[in-house]
């Protein structure tokens, strides 16, 4: 700029304030200058800063544990464990303390932005929250006519309340959650077998964990408190973990034994050692006569074809090891299964689940003392006028899914494509299906395709690759900003009900989901607004937990506010809860013998059924493995930088043997290949960097998740904040110096990649859980 | 020679005016109205004497066609996808714990405390050390100091003035000229580039160190008597 004279100066002066003129003086202080103060007021300069702190509930992973905020100057400076919480006993794993991260995250979008260019093109415009919310009540008001054209994909349905209120409010059934991309296989074996979505193993009193494709040190639906409870029962109570999987990972670095298993194979395992309890008269008769519907004899019959040596040849794991660890789980009491993904995530994931839990069953580890336990949580209210799911539909209750548990989420967005329903209002609330789900390009051309969907709304904290598609984006306050009461099932197996209040206020024009549900309600009116007439959040939250007396005697919603949490100070596990009344199954019993599984034509016995990817494979294909770290949640945590600093990469782990075979070396740059015969999509790939490891196994190849965005804001992109050239003493910070952002070195800029974008869109035929396992891939050099 | 308290009163009159038109700009996309208003004869000559004349794309559009684009712009460089320039002094100069660029930073709470020190509070959840935020607080200080002036109370002025030093030297010229750099790059239209180079000019210029020879000139040219 040249030089200005004063004369320029006043003239620019004169001129800015006609400017000014033109439109209603709106300053963003709360106090004016004719009050302002010319210094001198008294202020706390020293470091012994006043700090407050306030209770919480974590979002960073399902597991919902109590947090601390503590604030300093309005703003969080740390995020603790909450030592009062029953679940995770003040601990809290580096995702719960990163959440400062996300909360300010210098990419949070933080006003509502309106898309003004082609779908999916990036060119937005910001405008106020009244526009905001006309506009999107306009388009729902238009789509009144059909109520169920509006489609609501939500991450966390069981918890998302608010969600599932707003949707039926307007009269669609359509609420959808994102489970079967987790564990709907689990939740419907469990639910078919006993009549409760989900188990709770006892670890905190178990003295034998079999553990089958879980990694509960690192990930887990309760992970601190599990995690916690595990390893208290392994040091205080000497109890033994023996451990199967495809990979080595920190919960085996904690086990008494690890057993590498083919991957795909592990229920022949879990039956062949149901099959040696038997023959051997290790079973628990009393149980199985009494609680099951299958006779001991039958189970003798029915299990006879899984001989130890069967499994052997099939699984890898040798006849001996399965016999001498059948013995120990059925002689040592208490004892339990522990299960996940390497054995859920499967085409067969139902019965993979089913054949796991068989061992329990039969050693009478049922919602025993340190045995498996059903999940224990209390039931919140749906405050009054409560809205009913009107009806199901083709996204609730898929054809192709009989015993789908909230719908399978991968499916979804074909299900539009392939014209099974159709829909006018795509409301997309924290779900991000482009990274997510199975074929993530498939679910990007049809979030882009405007006669599919033709408007999307995404409510978000964050742009990511889903939103990136939106028509309009309104910004929601994260979790720490955020009110509502949750229940999940506890590891201690003492309900309790955990509090999200706001740490802080939600930054500059974001809002919570509570206000934006209620303020759209308001505005599409037609009988939806009644459901939202509530006069504050409090009122809300109080309706939410009145059922539960004790903790209304307790002091309710203040007595949350102030602890975070409640369950009942006198309450003990109330082991063996079905003795009264039975099981919640059609025939009250632990169905081994499933009718519904009949009717529907599927085997009704827990069985193991091979992955037909699998016989087919040759010699240089290998079973994709994707797999979860303790350092990110899928799609939600790569903004976080500590979080980043120390994993945003996923080299691909190749056995050495494996590597040799195919003349891989360390760190050589290859790609995986998804052929077209293993799924119903095109042929895609992705490219890693190798890393040869014996800690997989020869037949596997495996990358963690929770990277390579192509669209998560900067951090998750590991892009520099390009400011190093302003002089500050804080970039001589040596944590400074180790971040790697900006190096761009690696393959895809050194943020790993997303492998699950060429994983096709195939789910377990029973439970609708995601086949995310029974990938196959060719690995080539590059 | 010192001026007489007429003319430093309207000196700091257009400070407070320049600073107001700046954090407008920066605080939100521009309405029709504001987009009418800068395409005004008395701002452009102004402009143009300062060397910050607007291109053919600003003052060639049509007043509602330029807000639309502008809006675009604005959103495309603040607040969605695009160059993500997050005008933040946190962003810039990360601050001791920051461990890196965030919002909410260390410089963020020094902001806040400096606008608690001089009486000015901000709703709950406005980020204190927004680009928009901070040449506001100038433009208040600055209006504050004209109305001081004009009251003849020359010492609670004086104050202000040093509270402007302190604040811009502390703050806005650690960062503004560097953010201000970002947004002239990044930017298409000449309108945000401008606006940019004004922000940069003036905040050099109103605080910058008195031996930096051309900051010198620009001082004494803002101070020389018209």
């Amino acid at each position: 700029m040249r030089t200005i004279t004063r004369r320029d100066f006043l003239k620019l002066g004169a001129a800015s304030t006609a400017v000014l003129a033109i439109e209603a003086k709106l300053s963003p202080f709360a106090k004016a200058a004719d009050t302002l103060l010319d210094g001198g007021r008294s202020v706390n300069r020293t470091s012994g800063l006043p700090r407050s702190f306030l209770p919480s509930t974590c979002n960073q992973c399902p597991a919902g544990c109590g947090t601390i905020g503590y604030v300093e100057e309005s703003r969080v400076v740390k995020i603790g464990g909450n030592p009062k919480h029953i679940s995770n006993q003040g601990t809290l794993c580096a995702r719960g303390q990163a959440g400062i991260n996300a909360l300010y995250d210098p990419d949070r979008v933080l006003k509502p932005l309106k898309r003004t260019g082609p779908r999916g093109q990036g060119q937005w415009t910001e405008i106020e929250w009244d526009e905001a919310l006309k506009t999107v009540a306009e388009k729902m008001t238009a789509a009144k006519r059909n109520p169920s054209s509006l489609l609501f994909l939500t991450n966390d349905l069981e918890n998302d309340a608010l969600g599932r209120r707003f949707t039926y409010a307007f009269g669609s059934p359509n609420a959808v959650g994102a489970a079967g991309l987790y564990d709907a296989n689990k939740k419907v074996a469990t639910e078919l077998t006993w009549g409760a979505a989900g188990d709770m193993p006892d670890v905190g009193r178990s003295k034998y964990m079999l553990i089958f494709g879980a990694n509960p040190l690192e990930n887990h639906p309760s992970f601190c408190g599990f995690a916690r409870r595990l390893i208290d029962s392994t040091t205080q109570n000497q109890g033994k973990v023996v451990l199967f999987d495809v990979r080595l990972n920190n919960t085996s670095a904690r086990s008494n034994e690890v057993h590498f298993v083919n991957p795909g194979t592990m229920a022949l395992v879990a039956l062949a050692m149901a099959n040696v309890i038997m023959q051997e008269g290790l079973y628990d008769k009393d149980f199985i006569e009494q609680w099951t519907n299958v006779t001991p004899a039958q189970l003798v019959q029915h299990l006879a074809q899984y001989t130890p040596e069967r499994a052997e040849a099939e699984t890898g794991v040798t006849a001996l090891v399965i016999r001498r660890v059948a013995a120990e789980f059925a002689n040592t009491k208490p004892a339990t299964t522990v299960t996940d993904a390497t054995l859920s995530n499967f085409s067969n994931g139902v019965q993979n689940e089913r054949a796991a839990m068989l061992l329990n069953i039969i050693t009478g580890n049922i919602d025993n003392r340190g045995g498996l336990c059903l999940p224990r949580q209390y039931d919140l209210g749906n405050p009054d006028p409560a809205p009913v799911q009107p009806g199901t539909s083709v996204f609730t209750t898929p054809d192709n899914v009989p015993y789908a548990f909230q719908q399978s989420a991968g499916q979804v967005l074909r299900q539009i494509k392939e014209h099974k329903a159709s829909v006018s209002v795509l409301m997309s609330h924290q779900f991000n299906p482009v990274y997510s789900s199975p074929d993530g390009g498939l679910q990007a051309e049809i979030l882009k395709d405007e006669t599919l969907i033709p408007y999307h709304v995404a409510v978000t904290p964050f742009i990511d690759e889903t939103s990136a598609y939106a028509d309009i984006i309104l910004p929601e306050a994260t979790y720490l900003e955020n009110s509502e009461v949750e229940v999940r099932p506890s590891p201690e197996q003492v309900p309790y009900v955990s509090l999200h209040q706001p740490v802080v206020p939600p930054l500059e024009s974001s809002r919570s989901f509570f206000a934006i549900a209620t303020e759209l309600a308001a505005a599409v009116k037609g009988g939806m607004e009644q459901y939202f007439a509530f006069k504050s959040v409090d009122e809300y939250l109080k309706a939410r937990i009145a059922p539960i007396s004790g903790l209304t005697k307790a002091g309710g919603l203040d007595y949350l506010k102030q602890h975070g949490v409640w369950y009942d100070p006198k309450s003990r596990p109330n082991y063996a809860s079905y003795t009264a009344g039975g099981f919640k199954t059609p025939s009250g019993k632990v169905e081994v013998f499933s009718q519904r599984l009949t009717e529907k034509g599927f085997n009704p016995l827990p069985s193991y059924e091979p992955i037909q990817n699998f016989r087919e494979m040759g010699q240089n294909d290998l079973v994709l493995t994707i797999f979860d770290t303790a350092l990110h949640t899928d799609g939600l945590t790569a903004n976080c930088m500590w979080l980043d600093e120390i994993q945003h990469n996923n080299p691909a782990w190749i056995n050495p043997e494996t590597a040799t075979r195919l003349g891989i070396k360390e760190g050589d740059k290859i790609r995986l290949i998804r052929t077209s015969k293993s799924g119903d999509a095109k042929e895609r790939s992705v490219e890693s960097v190798a890393f040869i490891s014996e800690g997989v196994h020869p037949s596997v190849i495996a990358l963690a998740g929770g990277v390579g965005h192509s669209n998560y804001g900067r951090v998750a992109a590991g892009e520099k904040f390009d400011k190093t050239e302003i002089e500050t003493p804080f970039l001589q910070d040596p944590n400074v110096d180790l971040i790697w952002w900006g190096e761009k070195t690696g393959i895809n800029g050194g943020i790993g990649v997303n492998a699950k974008q060429i994983i096709p869109i195939s789910v377990d035929s029973i439970g609708g859980g995601v086949a995310w396992g029974d990938v196959v891939v060719q690995v080539a050099r590059i | 020679m010192m001026a007489p308290a007429g003319a430093e009163a309207e000196m700091a009159a257009a400070r407070a005016a320049v600073y107001g038109l700046l954090a407008r700009v920066f605080s939100a996309k521009p309405s029709v109205e504001l987009v009418k208003a800068m395409k005004d004869r008395s701002m452009s000559v102004s402009l143009a004497a300062c060397g910050l004349a607007m291109d053919e794309d600003f003052t060639g559009a049509a007043d509602a066609v330029l807000a639309q684009s502008l809006a675009e712009e604005y959103t495309r460089l603040f607040v969605g996808p695009g160059p993500r320039i997050a005008a933040y002094e946190s962003v810039y100069l990360p601050g001791e714990g920051d461990r890196g660029a965030r919002l909410w930073g260390a410089a963020t709470v020094a902001v806040d405390r400096f606008y608690r020190e001089i009486g000015l509070e901000l709703p709950e959840g406005r980020i204190p050390d927004h680009l928009g935020i901070e040449l506001e607080a100038m433009a208040l200080m600055a209006g504050a100091e004209a109305e001081r002036l004009l009251a003849g109370d020359e010492e609670g002025a004086g104050r202000l003035s040093i509270m402007q030093q302190k604040f811009c030297q502390e703050h806005l010229l650690r960062w503004v000229p560097a953010v201000c750099g970002d947004i002239e790059q990044e930017a298409r239209s000449s309108f945000y580039k401008s606006m940019a180079v004004l922000a940069a000019g003036l905040v050099e210029a109103v605080c910058g160190e008195g031996d930096k020879s051309g900051d010198k000139q620009e001082e004494e040219a803002l101070n020389e008597n018209a």
